[in-house]
């Protein structure tokens, strides 16, 4: 059973002409590596949002494990889908680094000695020991993108899904990122990515699929 | 003859907050008119910090503790507004929802050259022009609220373009654009640069700064190499950095 089901899902933003997605049947399966690829503007990052319950479809439907989207919160699927925003900033609330990812953890109700261990592990896996008490919004981008990974990732959704997560990292980080991605899939999880860096596609990704006026076309990787 | 240079960056250092962290540490280097020079170095190691401090917006509109000098065309950036130096250097931000803010792609172009109180004529003409120059002449109308990331950075370098200023500093624009659309705007920065613009780069993709003549490597803040292009094909070199 795929993981995310979008059946003859089109799309138009309110008050606008275009239509800007046609008829989209996609199946996402809760392993590998998908990359979702295509020209500027033609509406990755809207398609990533109804993944996510964020957009609700004009036409069709999304299920998530079987179930309607439509019959379920923002915070229930949160639960089993991360995302990661094309812009980090959108996503940081918190007044401290380490709070931003034991902000989810803590609306877990996980015990207090666990939520500081999830967060000292997330914190030197992505190298941000050092920020731990820094305020986000000072960071850099591409810091402030792997906060937002790393605060999303420790709350281990089974599918995660993250809009140009490569932009702002340099290649060493890109590398981290991309290792941190295998691991996730070696634990039976899935990552939906959208991307314009071909390099990190072609390396990690197991699926392409490819928008383009408002249609997908898949590749064989 | 030598080009002048453009920009003189002469032991700049710089802490967002007195006594806070060292974010740039005594950069030294010169920028001659018509180069393209590309900043690399690790995320956090002070490249967004330098291009604001290129544009006046360090200190005139962030403040923070600034020591050493930015001259740009001769004139030092702590003596000039940041109006007069928008004029002289043009910049497209990491993130280009800030500096985004009017009701469709036209205006947000035409806002400019508005202010500097052109005849309308010369408007229409140059905002024309720009949107040719960058091909986006099908979002023309469009919200730029409404645009994806790719396509706001187009449109933030349409304006900036607008105002015809001889140096630009790009923060990661070629980051998210499609391959297509990326080749185009590399083409336009090779054209600008044949009619003597000066353009500073920040990029973390080595192929798309293969067209710059100079290469800056910045670590901590500080700058470890300044030298030729052909630093990009030392693979032993950019890996030991970290960059590969």
């Amino acid at each position: 059973m795929a993981f995310i089901e979008m059946v003859q899902v089109s799309f138009k933003y309110p008050g606008q002409k275009k239509t800007l997605l046609h008829d989209i049947n996609l199946s996402i399966r809760k392993d590998g590596i998908t990359a979702l690829t295509g020209p500027n503007g033609t509406g990755k990052t809207t398609l990533s949002k109804l993944m996510v319950g964020i957009l609700v479809p004009s036409t069709g439907y999304i299920t998530l494990k079987g179930q309607k989207m439509s019959g379920m919160t923002l915070a229930q699927i949160g639960r089993w889908v991360g995302y990661v925003f094309q812009n980090p900033e959108k996503q940081l609330f918190c007044p401290t680094v380490a709070e931003e990812i034991s902000f989810g953890l803590q609306n877990l109700e996980l015990p207090g000695h666990e939520v500081q261990r999830l967060v000292k592990e997330s914190l030197a896996y992505f190298e941000l020991e050092h920020l731990a008490q820094s305020f986000p919004l000072q960071l850099s981008q591409g810091e402030k993108r792997r906060l937002a990974i790393a605060a999303v990732l420790a709350l281990e959704p089974e599918l995660l899904v993250l809009d140009e997560p490569t932009t702002g990292l340099d290649a060493y980080r890109k590398h981290l990122l991309g290792e941190c991605l295998d691991k996730i899939v070696t634990s039976e999880r899935g990552v939906f990515m959208i991307s314009h860096d071909n390099n990190f596609i072609k390396k990690y990704a197991s699926r392409i699929i490819k928008l383009e006026n408002g249609r997908l076309t898949e590749y064989v990787c | 003859m030598a080009a002048a240079a453009v920009v003189v960056v002469n032991k700049l250092s710089y802490c967002y907050q007195q006594g806070g962290k060292q974010i740039l540490k005594d950069l030294s280097f010169t920028v001659e008119q018509g180069q393209i020079v590309a900043i690399l170095g690790l995320s956090g190691c002070g490249k967004s910090t330098l291009c604001l401090c290129l544009g006046g917006i360090i200190p005139h509109y962030l403040g923070g503790a600034i020591t050493g000098q930015v001259l740009i065309n001769g004139r030092d950036t702590v003596d000039c507004k940041i109006a007069r130096l928008a004029l002289e250097v043009g910049m497209v931000f990491q993130d280009a929802d800030t500096q985004l803010f009017s009701p469709t792609v036209e205006d947000e172009i035409a806002f400019a050259p508005e202010n500097l109180c052109l005849p309308p004529e010369r408007i229409r003409q140059l905002v024309d022009a720009v949107i040719g120059m960058v091909g986006i002449n099908h979002l023309r109308y469009e919200n730029p609220n409404n645009l994806s990331g790719g396509q706001k950075h187009l449109v933030a370098l349409a304006a900036v373009l607008a105002m015809g200023p001889s140096i630009l500093v790009l923060d990661e624009v070629l980051a998210q654009l499609d391959a297509a659309v990326k080749k185009n705007i590399t083409e336009l920065l090779l054209e600008l640069r044949r009619r003597g613009k000066t353009i500073i780069l920040v990029e973390h993709d080595l192929e798309a700064v293969t067209i710059a003549d100079r290469v800056l490597l910045l670590e901590g803040g500080m700058l470890v190499m300044d030298g030729p292009s052909s630093i990009l094909r030392n693979k032993e070199l950019l890996a030991g950095h970290k960059l590969l």
